[in-house]
C-alpha cells in the first residue's frame, strides 16, 4: 500500500500550485500532479526541478512529521489485517496470506482495504504481488484512474520485468551489456554464478527475480534476541525516549552482529505506565543498522505520542525491540570487541544517563585549537558525532604545547598572580601566597581583534604546589588550566 | 662508587617490582585512593592507573568539579572513544552513579565530593571487589578512609622541568608520592614517578624508593 506523494500531504501545501518535496540530499522525493505535468521527476535535483517548473513550491521532507500523519492509516489497515510492516511513511507491506481466506479472496480483501483507506483520501495505491519487491513494482503500475493492481501470474510478472526495476543503474547497465534485459533472464542464471560475479547485489537481484526477496538466511541465531528495557520512573519526554531508542538499537544490532546476522524486520513494542501496550512492525529490504533502526523507533514513538490516538499515557515504562527475518548480512565485529561486555557497558551508561541526566554523560573528541578548552569537542553520549569546530590537522601556531593540563575550568576563572616588572613573583592559592619557582611565557595571543576578542598573554607558572596555565587579559589574570 | 652507594641507600626497584612494578598499576577489583591538592599531579596518576583497562573497553571518569580535561587522558593512552565522562556534583546520586558505572565499565575514576560518608566508600569498595572493577577514588577534601584502598597515594612534592625564567616550556615532571596499603604489603614507601606527557607514568628506578615504616 503506497502513497506516491505522502510527503506532500501537509496542510501548508496547496493542491492548486505545483509542489515538490525534497530530501536532505536535495533530490525530489515527491511531487504533485501539476509539478509532474510541468516536468518535475522524482530523483531530480531541486535546482533542476525548479528550472523546469519555476513556480513549484518546495518543501523539505520531514519524516518524523510524516510518520505522525501516517500512523492513523496504519491503525486503520491493521484493524483489517494484523502485522502490517511499515517500510517508511507512506509505504507499508500488508502480508495477506491469512487474511485472504478470511475475506474471501484477494480481490475482496483489496477492495476492503481500499474502502477503508478512502477515509484518508483517494491518492493511495495498492499493488499485490509475490513478495515485497513484486508488490511494490505492482503498486508502481497503478494510475490515478486504476489505483489497484493485482498481479495474476507472479512468475510471468517478474520474468518480463525490465532490469531497470532493480533501482541500480550500474547493475542494470552491466546486465544489459551481458545481454540480460529482464528479471526472468536473471532468474535463469545459476545463483552461485550471479553471487560470484555481482556479490550481494547480485544475490538480491536473483532473489527478487525469483520472488524470494523475503527469504531469510538463517544462521546461528541467538535464542532470545529481543532487547527489553524497563524505565522507572517512566520516560515522559520524547527526546529522552529517542536517546533510549538509539542505545537499544545499538545493543540489538551489536548483539545480533556478534552472531553474524542483522534484522530486516523489527517489532517495536511500547508499554505505557497505565499498562496499555502498542506494537508496530518495521521492515527494510536492506538489513537495519543501528542508525536506521533508531531512526524508525524515533519516528514510531513520535507518531504514538503526537498522533491522534491515545499516545503513551503516563510515560514510557517498557520498550521492547524484537528482531525477525534475520539475514547473514550482519556486520562483522572487530577482533577485540566483546559483545557481552559491550551490552553491559551500554546498559550501565543508559542507567547513568537516567540518573545524571542526558547532558551530563559525555564523550570527547580531539579537535584543533590553541587553548586546552578549544581542543576538546564535547558531545553527549549517544549523539551522532558532530562536525568539529576547529580543524585538527591545521597547524594552530601559538597553541599551548603539551603536556595538556589535566584540569581545565569550564570558563576562565580569576587567578591572583603578583607581577613585579612584568615578572610573576607570587601566586595566591586559597589563603596563602606561594612563590613562583619558574615560568614560561608570556606567549602573546592576539585573537580576532576585528570580532572584539582582546589580546592576552599566556604563562606557564610553576610553584612548589604545582604548575598552572594562566593568561593576563585587560589587566586581570585568569586560570586556564592546572597541570594536575 | 657513588652510584653504588646510592643504590645501597635506597630500595632497588627490583625489590618493589612485584608490588608497584616499574609503572603504577592496580589489579581488577582493587581500589586506589589518591589524596593531594589540585596541581600535585594526581589526576594523571589516576588516569594512568586506568589506561591499561581502556584497551579492553570503556573507562569512566566521574567529574564532580567539571574540570577534567580529556586531553590528559588521551596523552595517558586512553583512546577518546573509550573514555566516558560523567559530570555530577549531586552527593545523593553520586554513589549510585559510581556503583552503576562499575557494573559496566572496565575501570572507574571517581572524584569524591565533600560529605560522602565513609560507609558509602566502603560499600563501593566491596562492589568494586565483587565486579572486579578497578576503582580510583580522589576525594576533593581529605583522603580515603583506612582499609578501603589497596593502594593509597598521597602527594608530597612535585617538580617541573622545562620552564625557566620566562623561556622554555613545561616538559617533564617528577612527583614524589607516599604509597601505602595492601599493594605495598603494609609498608609505606616513598616513590617517585616521572611523566613527560606522552607516555605512561614511570616509577623512577632506584630513586627515593625507601621504606619509611611498617604498619602495625
Amino acid at each position: 500500500m503506497w502513497y506516491p506523494a505522502w510527503a506532500l500531504r501537509r496542510s501548508d501545501v496547496s493542491h492548486d500550485t505545483p509542489a515538490q518535496a525534497v530530501a536532505e540530499d536535495g533530490r525530489v522525493v515527491a511531487r504533485n500532479q501539476l509539478a509532474a505535468r510541468a516536468g518535475v521527476e522524482n530523483g531530480m535535483r531541486r535546482r533542476a526541478a525548479e528550472a523546469v517548473c519555476p513556480t513549484v513550491v518546495t518543501i523539505v521532507q520531514d519524516l518524523t512529521a510524516e510518520m505522525v500523519r501516517f500512523e492513523p492509516v496504519i491503525d486503520a489497515v491493521e484493524a483489517l489485517v494484523p502485522r502490517v510492516e511499515v517500510v517508511r511513511p507512506g509505504l507499508m507491506l500488508i502480508p495477506i496470506a491469512g487474511a485472504v481466506t478470511y475475506y474471501g479472496g484477494e480481490s475482496a480483501l483489496v477492495e476492503r482495504v481500499d474502502k477503508e483507506l478512502r477515509a484518508f483520501g483517494t491518492d493511495h495505491r495498492i499493488g499485490l504481488g509475490l513478495g515485497p519487491f513484486a508488490a511494490q513494482q505492482s503498486a508502481r503500475l497503478t494510475t490515478d484512474d486504476r489505483p489497484i493492481h493485482i498481479v495474476d501470474d507472479d512468475a510471468r510478472f517478474l520474468a518480463t520485468m525490465d532490469v531497470a526495476a532493480l533501482d541500480s543503474d550500474d547493475l542494470a547497465a552491466t546486465f544489459r551489456w551481458l545481454g540480460i534485459t529482464t528479471l526472468g533472464a536473471i532468474a535463469e542464471l545459476p545463483r552461485d554464478a550471479v553471487i560470484s560475479r555481482f556479490g550481494r547485489r547480485g544475490m538480491y537481484a536473483h532473489d527478487v527475480a525469483l520472488g524470494l526477496d523475503r527469504r531469510v538466511d538463517p544462521r546461528d541465531i541467538p535464542e532470545d534476541p529481543r532487547i527489553e528495557s524497563h524505565f522507572d520512573p517512566p520516560i515522559n519526554d520524547i527526546e529522552g525516549a529517542a536517546f533510549v531508542a538509539r542505545n537499544m538499537a545499538q545493543r540489538l544490532i551489536g548483539s545480533l552482529s556478534s552472531h553474524g546476522v542483522a534484522p530486516h524486520r523489527v517489532i517495536v513494542t511500547a508499554r505505557a505506565a497505565d499498562g496499555s501496550r502498542r506494537s508496530r512492525t518495521w521492515r527494510s529490504s536492506d538489513p537495519f543498522n543501528d542508525r536506521t533502526l533508531a531512526e524508525r523507533i524515533r519516528w514510531q514513538l513520535r507518531a504514538w505520542v503526537d498522533g491522534v490516538s491515545a499516545g503513551i499515557r503516563g510515560g514510557l515504562e517498557v520498550l521492547i525491540l524484537e528482531p525477525a527475518d534475520l539475514s547473514g548480512q550482519g556486520r562483522q565485529m572487530v577482533l577485540e570487541e566483546d559483545a557481552k561486555s559491550y551490552e553491559e557497558t551500554q546498559r550501565a551508561l543508559m542507567e547513568v544517563q537516567a540518573i545524571a541526566g542526558m547532558d551530563n554523560l559525555l564523550v570527547a573528541r580531539p579537535q584543533g585549537g590553541r587553548d586546552p578548552s578549544q581542543r576538546v569537542l564535547w558531545e553527549r553520549w549517544g549523539d551522532e558525532p558532530s562536525q568539529p569546530d576547529h580543524d585538527l590537522q591545521a597547524p594552530w601556531p601559538g597553541g599551548i604545547p603539551s603536556p595538556a593540563p589535566a584540569l581545565v575550568p569550564p570558563e576562565a576563572v580569576r587567578f591572583e598572580v603578583s607581577f613585579v616588572d612584568g615578572i610573576p613573583e607570587q601566586v595566591r592559592l586559597r589563603s596563602r601566597w606561594v612563590p613562583v619557582l619558574s615560568w614560561a611565557g608570556p606567549w602573546r595571543s592576539v585573537g580576532r581583534w576585528w570580532d572584539g576578542e582582546t589580546s592576552a598573554d599566556r604563562y606557564q607558572i610553576v610553584t612548589s604546589a604545582g604548575a598552572y596555565l594562566c593568561e593576563v587579559r585587560e589587566g586581570s589574570t585568569y586560570l586556564l588550566g592546572v597541570y594536575d | 662508587m657513588v652510584a653504588q652507594l646510592q643504590h645501597q641507600r635506597s630500595i632497588p626497584i627490583d625489590s618493589t617490582r612485584d608490588v608497584l612494578g616499574e609503572s603504577l598499576t592496580i589489579e581488577p577489583g582493587q581500589i586506589a585512593g589518591l589524596s593531594g591538592i589540585p596541581g600535585s599531579g594526581l589526576t594523571r596518576v589516576g588516569l594512568s592507573l586506568l589506561a591499561p583497562y581502556a584497551s579492553a573497553g570503556h573507562v569512566a571518569y566521574l567529574d564532580v568539579r567539571g574540570w577534567v580535561n580529556p586531553a590528559a587522558a588521551w596523552e595517558m593512552g586512553i583512546a577518546p572513544e573509550r573514555l566516558i565522562v560523567v559530570r555530577t556534583d549531586d552527593i545523593v546520586s553520586w554513589s549510585r552513579i559510581v556503583a552503576t558505572l562499575m557494573s559496566g565499565m572496565k575501570g572507574v575514576y571517581a572524584e569524591v565530593p565533600t560529605g560522602v560518608r565513609d560507609v558509602v566508600l566502603r560499600k563501593l569498595a566491596a562492589k568494586a571487589r565483587t565486579t572486579r572493577t578497578p576503582l580510583v577514588l580522589r576525594p576533593l577534601n581529605g583522603s580515603v578512609p583506612s582499609g578501603v584502598a589497596h593502594l593509597r597515594l598521597d602527594a608530597r612534592t612535585i617538580t617541573w622541568e622545562g620552564a625557566e625564567t620566562g623561556h622554555g616550556q613545561l616538559t617533564r615532571r617528577r612527583a614524589l608520592l607516599d604509597a601505602s596499603g595492601k599493594s605495598t604489603r603494609g609498608m609505606q614507601r616513598m616513590i617517585e614517578v616521572e611523566d613527560d606527557g606522552t607516555n605512561d607514568l614511570r616509577v623512577v628506578p632506584g630513586v627515593g624508593a625507601e621504606e619509611i615504616r611498617r604498619f602495625a
